[in-house]
């Protein structure tokens, strides 16, 4: 059986300026990754480029998705086939209420599947548990997406999304950044709770706290568009002990 | 057919004229409509709770589609008698300016009948109009004429529709008066949904007294040419003008708005908002014009304009235009014309939106700032629905609607 996700030697270009440098990774079907590495290392761009955002050139390399090529489906079929991103900076919107993205998106799931549209009041039941293990309260249903939103609550809106969508590969670029210890907890009871044989986790972080409650598979140093280094969850540690340096060094 | 030729036509040379198709103005009869039954049955929205409802075909009240009482504060006086009322009510300043842009009035003498809706001091009153096109602008033009007359104290609640049924391409030249007392209260809102191929042409002049409040709600969705010319005169103490304005442009469609304030009294102020949307090969223009006077110390105005371009063929100019003879005042305002933002777009692609729905939900967002200020509820979601039609994507935008 293929990989979840496969990228190999994937080099890609932003701004006229080379941010993926041969980058390789494999994601099986109930692994969680983690990739931690230094500011302006290539971390987002990775998302993006998995997510398939205009601007971003693919230079060079492959990503296969569950066997098939990922890079040539735009944006919304790849989202439609299972991959969630959690934006880094969720934008706001405001005129689009949450509600009805939410249920935009889940319907566009549905229908690229075959299912029929979410009946309504099923579709109220599920949120409303959704919201309650996200901790939002049911007004947020109502604003526009992100609209005035804090950081964390922004961050925990994109868990709830995902939590909707359920996601066969969620790339989550610094969904703990700006969370309080508490809402950091409630983001891997999100997380965790996604977790299971079928699906896979890409965690982007600077913090080695997340990962006390994301228990990674693996833990992957990005460097200078590349996969610099790779470990288990006991690489975490050491990088928050010992910083990046020693990881560039021999790399 | 003869293209109007007692009456100085505007044209594109002049300013104020610059951005108005003006094409289906030639193209027409200039003679009134004779009255007449429509030629196909009338497809009326549901009626609005508490309203009463006046319905003109061609300019020609029809008993049979209103719901008008004696009780009623509204009245068909002769074009004679409105103007001398126009003329002790409104100063004559206002009626000579809008004489230059306005084609209604220059043409003054051929609707038959005018409706003058004046409710008495302190009272309140609910009403809305109907205005059908329905004969071709070869056959002739209708002319659409109200003169609102606000007692002291009075809140007229006032709908304002113009529709088409029939003919696919009618011109409509409307003239709209409205006088408000001291702490007088006008809530006017203002559909405009004709055929596609209507010319729709509108004069629309306010005068409004001490502490007297006028708030303007326009909607402007339908034919190929419109072209609004308004003039607010903020005459008393602590006036007050609200404005918006929601304008959608498709495929060849061109709108034009312009709109003077002018505050003459001190303490007198305008919130001015518009959102115009041009798609395909539409055209928009708003001239936003504010005046402030020497006189009017304290005048406080504040401008936004919007527009969003989503076709390569599409254009629009906004413009803030500020005049001001005293530096007592406070005056913002803003203009900014702007795609779809590129961030928003991804983010609801990213979510697994079509392109098609990703895009119509954005331009609702964008418009939905004015249609919101709509405040009674079943004509804001009738709006918001006839929006979501024109933005192409009822079916995809369904349920949009309800939820919000
Ligand atoms: N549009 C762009 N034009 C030019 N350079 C860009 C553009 N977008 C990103 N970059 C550059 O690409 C590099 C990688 O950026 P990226 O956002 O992927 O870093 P990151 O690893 O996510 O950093 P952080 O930890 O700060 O979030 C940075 O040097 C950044 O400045
Ligand atoms: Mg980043």
């Amino acid at each position: 059986m293929s990989a979840l996700l496969e990228i190999s030697n994937l080099s890609a270009k932003v701004g006229g300026k080379n941010v993926l440098n041969g980058l390789s990774l494999t994601i099986g079907a109930g692994e969680v990754h983690a990739i931690m590495g230094p500011n302006g290392s290539g971390k987002s761009t990775l998302s993006y480029v998995l997510a398939g955002r205009p601007g971003y050139e693919i230079t060079g390399g492959s990503v296969r998705y569950r066997g098939a090529d990922l890079l040539s489906l735009p944006t919304e079929e790849r989202a439609r086939a299972g991959l969630f991103l959690g934006f880094q900076y969720p934008v706001e919107i405001p005129g689009v209420n949450n509600v009805y993205l939410l249920k935009a998106a889940l319907n566009a799931k549905r229908k690229a599947s075959g299912q029929q549209e979410v009946d309504a009041y099923e579709f109220l039941q599920l949120v409303r548990a959704k919201m309650k293990l996200m901790q939002i309260d049911e007004s947020f249903l109502k604003r526009g997406v992100n609209e005035g939103f804090s950081g964390g609550e922004k961050k925990r809106n994109e868990i709830l999304q995902m939590l909707v969508l359920e996601p066969a590969l969620a790339v989550l670029d610094e969904t703990d950044s700006g969370l309080d210890i508490d809402a950091l907890k409630v983001v891997a009871k999100g997380v965790n709770s996604l977790r299971s044989s079928e699906r896979g986790v890409l965690l982007i972080t600077h913090y080695q706290r997340l990962l006390d409650h994301v228990v990674p598979d693996f833990v992957h140093v990005l460097a200078r568009g590349r996969i610099a280094k790779t470990g288990g969850k006991e690489l975490a540690l050491e990088l928050e002990r010992r910083g990046y340096d020693w990881v560039l060094e021999v790399a | 057919m003869s293209a109007l030729p007692d009456i100085a036509l505007p044209t594109n040379r002049d300013e104020n004229w610059r951005y108005a198709n003006l094409r289906p103005l030639a193209k027409a009869k200039s003679d009134a409509i004779a009255a007449h039954d429509p030629a196909t049955p009338v497809d009326l929205p549901a009626i609005l709770p508490d309203y009463e409802r006046w319905v003109f075909i061609d300019g020609h009240y029809s008993r049979e589609l209103s719901t008008d009482t004696d009780a009623s504060c509204a009245r068909l006086i002769g074009v004679r008698e409105a103007g001398d009322t126009l003329l002790t009510m409104l100063d004559l300043d206002l009626a000579q300016a809008g004489v230059d842009f306005s084609l209604a009035r220059v043409n003054g003498a051929r609707g038959d009948v005018v409706l003058h809706i004046a409710p008495p001091d302190r009272a309140q009153a609910r009403i809305e109009i109907i205005f059908i096109a329905s004969a071709a602008a070869a056959a002739g033009t209708s002319y659409p004429r109200v003169q609102v007359h606000g007692g002291r104290s009075s809140h007229l609640r006032l709908v304002e529709r113009h529709l088409s049924a029939g003919a696919t391409d009618p011109l409509v030249n409307a003239a709209v008066d409205i006088a408000l007392r001291a702490d007088g209260i006008v809530d006017h809102c203002r559909v405009q949904n004709c055929a596609d191929g209507a010319g729709c042409f509108d004069t629309l002049t306010a005068h409004v007294g001490e502490r007297a409040t006028y708030r303007l709600r326009t909607v402007t969705l339908g034919g190929i040419a419109s072209r609004s010319t308004i003039f607010v005169k903020l005459a008393g103490r602590a006036a007050r003008c609200e404005f918006s304005a929601a304008v959608i442009a498709n495929g060849s469609q061109g709108h034009d708005v312009f709109a003077g304030i002018d505050h003459v009294a001190p303490g007198t102020s305008t919130r001015e908002t518009f959102r115009g949307i041009a798609t395909d090969r539409g055209k928009l223009a708003f001239n936003g014009k504010m005046i402030v006077r020497e006189t009017a110390h304290g005048a406080d105005s504040d401008q936004s304009l919007k527009s969003l371009l989503t076709g390569s063929g599409a254009e629009a100019a906004a413009r803030p235009q500020l005049e001001i003879y005293t530096d007592k005042v406070s005056a913002k305002h803003g203009a900014t014309t702007g795609k779809l933002d590129e961030q928003m777009l991804f983010y609801l692609l990213s979510r697994g939106l079509d392109r098609l729905q990703a895009q119509a939900l954005l331009q609702w967002a964008f418009i939905e700032e004015t249609v919101s200020q709509v405040e009674l509820a079943p004509l804001r979601l009738e709006i918001e629905q006839l929006i979501a039609t024109r933005l192409n994507e009822i079916s995809r935008l369904e349920g949009l609607v309800t939820n919000s």
